[in-house]
């Protein structure tokens, strides 16, 4: 497991905000945690594979798509807080998120 | 050598969406067009006033004219290709943009897909497509060699490396669905086309489609075509003619064609589609890039 700090944590809220922002076509100050992926930002699968690859090649990290459609089959990912707490998880486990 | 290539889609984006992004100028021409096509099919120019069949094939039609809107937007620019290529129905876009056939020609063939559902219909036969977010060709062809048989279920396109067409019986396309989801598909889900797109068993079908692909007076194309099919350079009006004819029944690799065109020297792709629906599943290298209508616009 990899250590993570706030301050990657802080990182990683800022690329999934920016890049929601530029691709729902919406205002960054109005995305928040409790923002709901669909009914909000109406965004889709393809986005989120987009940031997993942009995730892997900031982080140097080799990510199986299916591990993480695995634990979304367990955790659900309906708000912008669902989404980040994944990504903190990615960033820590990797591929071995499906156990988390 | 080749630098800008033109990736032309064919039935499948939501056709709403694609309207929605068209300029008011770009609605106006696009408006002319559908009218002509619509008299000429003997379809309702109001798309939701068509019913059975003409309903899908008024949506079906719409595609076509925005590509072509789009293709011509693009030559007003100055943006030309070097090389194009076509996705699925895509292919019979490409073909009329570059000149090797009429449009209206290219309308005609989006009717005989009516024969192909109605025979499908009196025949019982319950089809469909789906798409799998996920999974790789490798991971899915793995993944479905016990499972299904190549008559029961095929991949109808491998778009990239995690964006995969299925293709067949309808109950196997959902059977399939259920299983990617439990595999870690991050999305899985059936397209409802009534028809197994791409996949060898639609030959039985497209009686009347084959036909008019093959009765067509084919030209050379102003610029060359990539196979989606086996990645041969199109140059010639039997190479287009053969790949508007194996179009239904044949397997897509898309992944392989756009590398093919990266190996040929193309860095900027550019997708004729309004609402960008290529480029959302395609990936390219690194050095290259695809623009969409909302980059060539802006």
């Amino acid at each position: 497991m990899r250590e993570i700090t706030e301050a990657v944590k802080q990182e990683i809220k800022e690329m999934v905000f920016d890049y929601y922002a530029e691709e729902c076509e919406t205002d960054k100050n109005a995305i928040t945690e409790d923002t709901n992926l669909q009914e909000d930002l109406e965004s889709d699968s393809l986005m989120f594979v987009e940031l997993i690859e942009m995730t892997a090649e900031k982080y140097n990290m080799e990510i199986k798509l299916q591990s993480i459609g695995k634990y979304i089959l367990k955790t659900p990912m309906n708000t912008m807080h669902d989404v980040l707490e994944m990504f903190y998880k990615i960033y820590q486990y990797g591929d071995d998120i499906v156990n988390q | 050598m080749y630098q800008k290539a033109f990736l032309f889609n064919g039935i499948g984006p939501n056709y709403e969406k694609l309207l929605a992004k068209l300029t008011p100028e770009l609605t106006e021409q696009f408006a002319v067009l559908y009218a002509a096509a619509c008299e000429r099919l003997h379809l309702n120019r109001d798309i939701q006033k068509n019913t059975g069949y003409d309903a899908k094939i008024a949506e079906w039609l719409v595609p076509f004219i925005c590509d072509r809107i789009i293709y011509e937007f693009c030559l007003s620019r100055n943006i030309l290709p070097d090389i194009g290529i076509g996705y699925s129905s895509g292919i019979v876009s490409a073909s009329a943009c570059f000149g090797a056939i009429r449009h209206e020609e290219a309308w005609d063939i989006v009717m005989t897909h009516r024969s192909m559902l109605r025979m499908l219909d009196q025949q019982n036969i319950e089809l469909d497509t789906g798409i799998i977010i996920g999974f790789s060709y490798n991971d899915l062809t793995e993944l479905f060699r016990n499972t299904f048989s190549p008559e029961e279920l095929v991949i109808g396109s491998s778009n990239s490396s995690f964006h995969i067409m299925i293709s067949g019986k309808a109950s196997a396309v959902e059977k399939a669905i259920e299983l990617c989801t439990a595999e870690g598909a991050l999305k899985a889900f059936r397209l409802h086309t009534g028809t197994a797109f791409h996949h060898a068993m639609m030959q039985n079908y497209s009686y009347e489609y084959i036909q008019y692909c093959k009765q067509i007076a084919y030209h050379k194309p102003e610029y060359p075509m990539l196979s989606v099919f086996d990645g041969n350079i199109l140059e010639t009006a039997e190479d287009i003619a053969g790949e508007n004819q194996r179009n239904v029944y044949t397997q897509m690799r898309w992944d392989l064609a756009l590398k093919k065109l990266e190996s040929l020297g193309v860095t900027e792709f550019f997708d004729m589609s309004a609402s960008g629906s290529l480029s959302r599943f395609s990936r390219v290298g690194r050095k290259c890039r695809i623009y969409t209508f909302e980059d060539i616009c802006s």
